[in-house]
């Protein structure tokens, strides 16, 4: 019987990991632990935790059943295979590229990513970064040298199968990604299975004129329950491309927290997610433009069957000194029940008057005179329906530029609306 | 062969078709004329087997079968097409997938082979050539950005390409310049053959002077009040709806 996830189990968890830390760890483990057990496990009275309880999702019970998704194989691509929160690396083949263990690296006295981890955008009073920072022991660290273009991703690949037995305090796994001056990489990111509570940090730091790509896929079982975060900060005149493609899960939250803090930095987010049955998927967002002449774009889209429920919170800052800043948003939801729900939750913080920020929401059906135009020429009802989900859908998933990592992105979403596209046929 | 005999069809509560008869033989050409509001695409719409469109009473008989409780796509398989007064624009479906998921879907539901990636190419070339329909066009999602000939047309390649047994024409030449509906008609007459019908309707006659039918009927109060030769047209067209219902009444 698993235990259930609780404050005190992560306490006693902290002071052990903390006895054993290197002296550089243990002062970041102290700062993060004493926040986190100030907020604790953070439930609906936490402002940016209101339509996402995580404590409430921890106490529920889910029924584990066999994942039908087997994780996605990406060719020319070196991999960090985790296997239920363990980096394996029989089956891994990221030291081609240069990466290296995070447990090896924090395990080291002076550590290369002392200066570095926990402190590229840094989020003080985040309680779920703050309870990964005290207890991350697996992960990865991938630092590009200036000027190098990585010809081939790293495909980080999270797969967690079977009965997990670290449930007593989850999984807590940190990825830092280095970009230094010019540097360019691509980072596919993919989760498949069902931790029974596991949050993944990704940090990414991207020095001036660096571009990062980074394809995020959550392929969860029912049951799965994680709160993800990739924190990054985008430096002058580097580019963050990032497409993140999600199924949701029995808890299933991922926010992108960008910095973009040097000037005419851009980010990109993409997002299509296709959550059915009683399942959970909240994506959230916050851009803080904290430098004059930057860029930001979002585009999420979402498709709803069953009970399921979206959230879509996207944030945009915009310092005093952030002239210029250009911010947009867009969040686009498509209910294929009336029991499914979207909430939206746009919020600007704008303290610079020369600015352009737009933000739009829609939430829809599917349209019933495109339907019976596609079936009036013979295409059955859920055919004609898959057609129109993937029509919805298409724009986001077009922006994957890498063919292979496109297709897997297609596949998933045709998979999805095989099973769940067809549900929707009969009037609910 | 189609048979409607004595339709009664409610649309949102309200009775709109209040006792339609009307038989197409196969290899004719009817028209069906009436004033706005009349019913006729309400009578398109029944046809092509429209979610809302109840009916209360009688039946569609095609070819002996009353396909009043068939789905769209089932009717679509027994070869009942609808050339919409308004098509669809539908962003993300490319008119050419689009047009290959229609021709599939239809050779599946009739037990029939589909085509291979090349008969299916060949085929939609050279039938979007006869309509002057570019590569470009059918590159483009469906109905996007297109004028309304273009659509039309476009209409006119889906019905080419799906050789229905019974086409119904929903007002073709509405908002459509007279180069435009020659072409469109041109189109349309091509694809006259012994075994296929027409069910075309249009609220002016100019239409009919380009395709000419067999047989007009004219629908006012969701009834046929009246059936005759093209020449029923050139009535209308002199007098008005007015007094050729009211003589008919
Ligand atoms: N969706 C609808 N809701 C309510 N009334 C409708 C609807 N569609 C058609 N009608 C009514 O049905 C009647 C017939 O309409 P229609 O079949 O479109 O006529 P026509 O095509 O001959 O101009 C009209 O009185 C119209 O107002
Ligand atoms: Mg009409």
């Amino acid at each position: 019987m698993a235990k259930v996830v609780s404050l005190d189990n992560l306490l006693a968890s902290v002071a052990a990991r903390r006895s054993e830390a290197a002296p550089w760890l243990g002062a970041l483990i102290d700062a993060a632990s004493e926040k986190f057990a100030h907020v604790g496990l953070p439930n609906r009275r936490v402002e940016a935790w209101r339509y996402s309880d995580l404590a409430k999702a921890l106490h529920e019970t889910v029924k584990v059943e066999a994942d039908l998704d087997t994780p996605p194989v990406l060719a020319e691509a070196c991999v960090a295979a985790f296997e239920n929160g363990v980096l394996n690396d029989t089956k891994s083949s990221y030291c081609a590229m240069g990466a290296q263990s995070l447990r090896k690296v924090l395990a080291e006295k002076d550590s290369p990513v002392a200066g570095i981890i926990g402190r590229v955008n840094p989020q003080a009073d985040h309680p779920i970064i703050n309870l990964n920072t005290a207890l991350m022991e697996e992960g990865l660290v991938l630092q590009v040298p200036k000027g190098v273009t990585l010809a081939t991703p790293l495909h980080l690949r999270f797969n967690w199968s079977g009965v997990d037995a670290a449930s007593a305090d989850g999984r807590h796994l940190r990825i830092l990604v280095v970009l230094e001056e010019g540097a360019e990489a691509t980072l596919f990111e993919s989760h498949d299975g069902a931790p029974s509570f596991a949050t993944v940090v990704t940090e990414l730091s991207l020095a001036p004129n660096s571009k990062l790509t980074h394809v995020r896929l959550e392929n969860f079982a029912a049951a799965a329950r994680q709160t993800a975060a990739t924190v990054g900060a985008i430096g002058e005149k580097a580019a963050y491309r990032g497409f993140y493609f999600s199924q949701g899960g029995h808890f299933a939250r991922h926010e992108a927290l960008l910095k973009l803090a040097g000037e005419e930095a851009d980010a990109r987010i993409d997002a299509a997610y296709m959550v059915a049955d009683k399942r959970h998927c909240d994506n959230t967002t916050v851009m803080d433009h904290a430098v004059p002449n930057t860029t930001s774009t979002q585009v999420f889209r979402g498709v709803l069957a069953g009970s399921s429920r979206g959230v879509y919170q996207g944030c945009v800052k915009v310092a005093q000194a952030a002239q210029k800043t250009d911010a947009r948003q867009l969040s686009r939801a498509m209910l294929l029940s009336h029991r499914a729900e979207i909430v939206t939750k746009p919020e600007l913080e704008i303290f610079a008057d020369d600015v352009k920020c737009s933000h739009g929401a829609t939430a829809g059906e599917l349209d019933a005179n495109a339907l019976f135009f596609l079936r009036a020429r013979g295409i059955p009802e859920a055919e004609a329906r898959a057609m129109l989900v993937e029509a919805f859908l298409i724009e986001a998933m077009d922006t994957v530029e890498n063919e292979a990592m496109r297709e897997i992105v297609i596949a998933c979403a045709h998979n999805w609306m095989l099973r769940h596209a067809g549900e929707a046929s009969h009037v609910e | 062969m189609l048979e409607i005999k004595d339709l009664h069809v409610n649309v949102f509560g309200k009775e709109i078709l209040k006792g339609l008869s009307l038989t197409v033989p196969p290899g004719e050409v009817h028209a069906i004329m009436g004033p706005n509001g009349a019913g006729k695409s309400t009578t398109s719409y029944t046809l092509a087997g429209r979610a809302g469109y109840e009916v209360t009473g009688g039946e569609i008989d095609f070819y002996g079968e009353d396909v009043t409780a068939l789905s769209p796509e089932e009717r679509a398989a027994k070869g009942i097409f609808l050339a919409f007064q308004y098509p669809m624009e539908i962003p993300g479906v490319s008119t050419m997938n689009f047009l290959k998921t229609a021709m599939n879907a239809q050779a599946k539901l009739r037990n029939e082979p589909e085509l291979d990636a090349a008969q299916f190419l060949r085929t939609v070339r050279a039938a979007a050539k006869e309509l002057n329909i570019s590569e470009d066009m059918l590159k483009r999602p469906l109905n996007v950005g297109f004028s309304g000939g273009e659509k039309k047309r476009n209409e006119t390649l889906q019905m080419a390409l799906l050789k229905p047994k019974l086409a119904i024409l929903d007002e073709m030449d509405s908002g459509l310049d007279i180069d435009a509906l020659k072409l469109v008609a041109e189109g349309v007459n091509k694809l006259r053959a012994p075994d296929r019908s027409f069910l075309v309707i249009t609220h002016y006659q100019r239409l009919l002077d380009y395709i000419v039918p067999d047989v007009i009927h004219i629908l006012a109060g969701g009834k046929i009040v009246m059936s005759g030769d093209k020449s029923l047209a050139l009535q209308l067209e002199e007098n008005g709806y007015d007094a050729v219902i009211n003589k008919a009444a």
